[in-house]
């Protein structure tokens, strides 16, 4: 031992971890190295075990029809609840809702998401490139629940839009509970979202390929679509997935800004599991949305290349 | 808008680009360009040359519009350079970073600049093969940026800048990426295409071996500052000043005083011709190229020479083709560098040996002292 005197000792937290150390070498022997990588995982794959069985639950819940006499699922099996679900203009009109409207937030969310960091990126001065980044995130501390309930005060009949509006003698406007304010507190909630995911993929576009296009020919909006768009790619299409994919499955901002009349998916099957406690039925809408969202991501993938989301493109 | 038609436009002026008293003040203290002043003649291939630092980028960017003086004109062909839009401008730039288009192909990117400049979509693809056949990438044209080495992406990128046949070519380093070997080849293959085209080049590098092999013309930079335009023999047989002395070649520097003769230096005089006229008996700073220096066995042979000295060597560096000798002059109080060839012939002389150095009064060129 090479102590410099016998009273001599090492720091606490040297010892600490020597110990920590020595627990992990009995219960994970060198020898077994090779498999560590498994050990990290293990939490993942345990994650998404519990999701397989919770969908396999689901799966089996919705095969069973509710029994309103007794309000017990059917012993048997039977396709009824999708068959329910797919003959009732209520819940197509809920389906195309949630599409229509996941599509559309997604393309408005993306148009608004890129010029912003385009900003954010190409900015020189710091002090603009921090209250960017603050006025983006400000919002996100707050919650979902408080901000729609700030839109309620905000654009409410008598709230403060409408109060501006009257001053200048415009009759009070219906602002809330309609398509239109679900999809504008949809944006405005996914906006930061979109922008944190395109950032990375325009900072990996050199400004010098810009000032390049230029040299050569290219105006500002040819520039936009020639170079910065294809070469975003990869970024929009990763941010268009978790925009689309959020929105598509929205539960607060649908039931807090639609006012119960602009229902989505994710509404009409809290209200099977909660309200109207048919269970089976609200499974076979779960089911459908998943395999919904599943078709449409993996159409993405096909049309793209699943390689398109690694930020080194194609080979 | 197309090449061709903005080339005519200087048909009848010689001097395609004239800088005159061009500042560049960024406000971050010194000046990264000051009072520049040159004119380049049409067809001409002019390199700046000058360290790290020394604005060579910023004057490059300035000539191509990409940046305003804060005080002085730049002319192309007459017209101001940032008269026009940058995608109205004549103007093909090689960037630093080559700054290709990674999602399209070699054809593709060379293609770009036609169809911005809208050319008739019958003639592109003719041209582009041409440009890319003039680059030696003939058979590359389906294939993507990454698949390319190096010296190939290098190509595209020249060929790119040259396809819609600008007035004006603008190079900003574009090998300093490159090994020795690859980078060699490709000054040939600049020197070989700017001379089949014509087209006025303006070149930037740090490397005086390339400004030598590649250009017409050598601008050499310093802080900021203009220290010499000349062309390549010119600049190395006549440096203007000690900076340029020291930056293009191997030299030698003596510190003395103003003679009749030449210079003394620790109270030995050393025969040299005076560049500019410096009176007797001022402080001056000679300069020899380390090929000037001649070198013997003690007593041997250096006839010719007006200058002979006695020193012991320091060290040698064997460099292939030639040695280059570090040797003490104790009456100089100074060591010269002497580059030394053929040493086969002989066994080179061992460190520590005695040895005479001699030189020729024209090679020993004498400038005012300065403080460098
Ligand atoms: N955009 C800029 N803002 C502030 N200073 C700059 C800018 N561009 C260059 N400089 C400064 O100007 C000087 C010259 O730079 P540059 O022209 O790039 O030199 P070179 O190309 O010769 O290496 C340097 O000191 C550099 O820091
Ligand atoms: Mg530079």
């Amino acid at each position: 031992m090479p102590n410099p005197s016998p009273d001599f000792r090492y720091p606490l937290r040297w010892r600490l971890m020597d110990g920590v150390e020595r627990l992990a070498d009995t219960l994970w022997p060198r020898s077994m190295s090779r498999h560590t990588g498994w050990l990290f995982i293990t939490p993942a794959i345990l994650l998404v075990g519990l999701l397989v069985l919770g969908l396999i639950q689901i799966g089996d819940a919705s095969l069973r029809v509710l029994d309103t006499a007794t309000f017990l699922p059917s012993e048997d099996w039977s396709l009824t609840n999708y068959r329910k679900a797919l003959a009732s203009s209520t819940y197509l009109t809920v389906a195309w809702r949630s599409l229509s409207g996941a599509v559309l937030v997604t393309v408005l969310t993306l148009i608004l998401a890129f010029p912003y960091a385009y900003a954010l990126v190409r900015v020189r001065k710091a002090w603009i490139r921090k209250a960017l980044l603050i006025t983006l995130f400000l919002p996100f501390f707050i919650g979902q629940v408080v901000r729609a309930y700030g839109w309620l005060i905000i654009l409410g009949n008598s709230g403060m839009v409408n109060e501006a509006l009257s001053l200048v003698g415009v009759a009070p406007m219906r602002l809330l509970f309609n398509y239109g304010a679900v999809v504008f507190g949809l944006v405005q909630y996914m906006l930061p979202f979109a922008v944190l995911l395109l950032v990375p993929a325009l900072t990996a576009i050199p400004e010098e390929t810009e000032t390049a296009a230029g040299s050569l020919g290219a105006s500002w909006p040819r520039i936009l679509w020639h170079v910065l768009l294809p070469m975003a790619k990869p970024g929009l299409i990763g941010a268009g997935l978790v925009v689309f994919t959020l929105t598509l499955t929205d539960f607060a901002v649908p039931a807090m800004l639609g006012g119960g009349s602009q229902d989505y998916i994710a509404n009409a099957i809290y209200d099977q599991f909660f309200r109207t406690a048919d269970q089976g039925l609200g499974s076979a809408l779960a089911l459908m949305l998943v395999a919904a969202g599943s078709v449409l991501v993996g159409l993405v993938f096909m049309v793209f290349g699943a390689g398109t989301l690694a930020m080194g493109g194609r080979k | 808008m197309s090449g061709g038609s903005s080339a005519e436009s200087t048909a009848g002026n010689p001097v395609a680009v004239v800088a005159q008293g061009v500042d560049m003040d960024f406000g971050t203290g010194a000046m990264a360009v000051k009072n520049a002043a040159f004119s380049l003649e049409r067809g001409r291939f002019l390199t700046i040359l000058g360290p790290s630092g020394s604005g060579k980028t910023t004057l490059l960017r300035m000539i191509a519009g990409f940046q305003t003086p804060t005080r002085g004109t730049i002319l192309i062909g007459g017209r101001p350079a940032d008269a026009v839009a940058p995608h109205r401008r004549s103007v093909g730039m090689v960037f630093q970073k080559l700054a290709l288009f990674p999602h399209m192909t070699v054809e593709e990117n060379v293609a770009f600049p036609l169809k911005m400049r809208r050319f008739n979509p019958r003639e592109i693809p003719e041209r582009v093969a041409h440009y890319l056949d003039l680059v030696r990438l003939a058979g590359f044209s389906k294939r993507r940026i990454n698949a390319l080495s190096g010296g190939q992406q290098q190509r595209v990128a020249i060929a790119r800048a040259l396809v819609f046949e600008p007035e004006l070519l603008l190079l900003d380093e574009p090998l300093a990426a490159l090994d020795r070997k690859l980078r060699e080849e490709m000054q040939l293959e600049f020197r070989r295409i700017q001379k089949e085209l014509g087209v006025t080049t303006i070149n930037v590098t740090h490397d005086q071996r390339e400004a030598l092999v590649v250009s017409d013309e050598i601008i050499v930079m310093d802080q900021g500052e203009i220290q010499q335009q000349a062309s390549p023999v010119g600049m190395y047989r006549r440096p203007a000043n000690p900076f340029v002395a020291h930056f293009i070649g191997v030299s030698s520097f003596l510190t003395g005083r103003r003679t009749g003769t030449g210079l003394t230096v620790n109270g030995t005089e050393c025969a040299g011709q005076a560049v500019d006229d410096i009176a007797p008996g001022l402080a001056a700073q000679g300069a020899i190229r380390a090929e000037q220096v001649r070198i013997a066995a003690p007593g041997g042979d250096l006839s010719g020479c007006d200058t002979v000295l006695e020193g012991q060597v320091s060290d040698s560096i064997f460099e292939g083709e030639r040695l280059l000798y570090f040797v003490r002059l104790p009456a100089l109080e100074t060591t010269v560098q002497i580059y030394h060839h053929d040493p086969a012939e002989q066994a080179p002389y061992a460190r520590g040996a005695t040895v005479s150095v001699g030189w020729n009064a024209r090679d020993l060129l004498i400038f005012p002292a300065k403080d460098r």
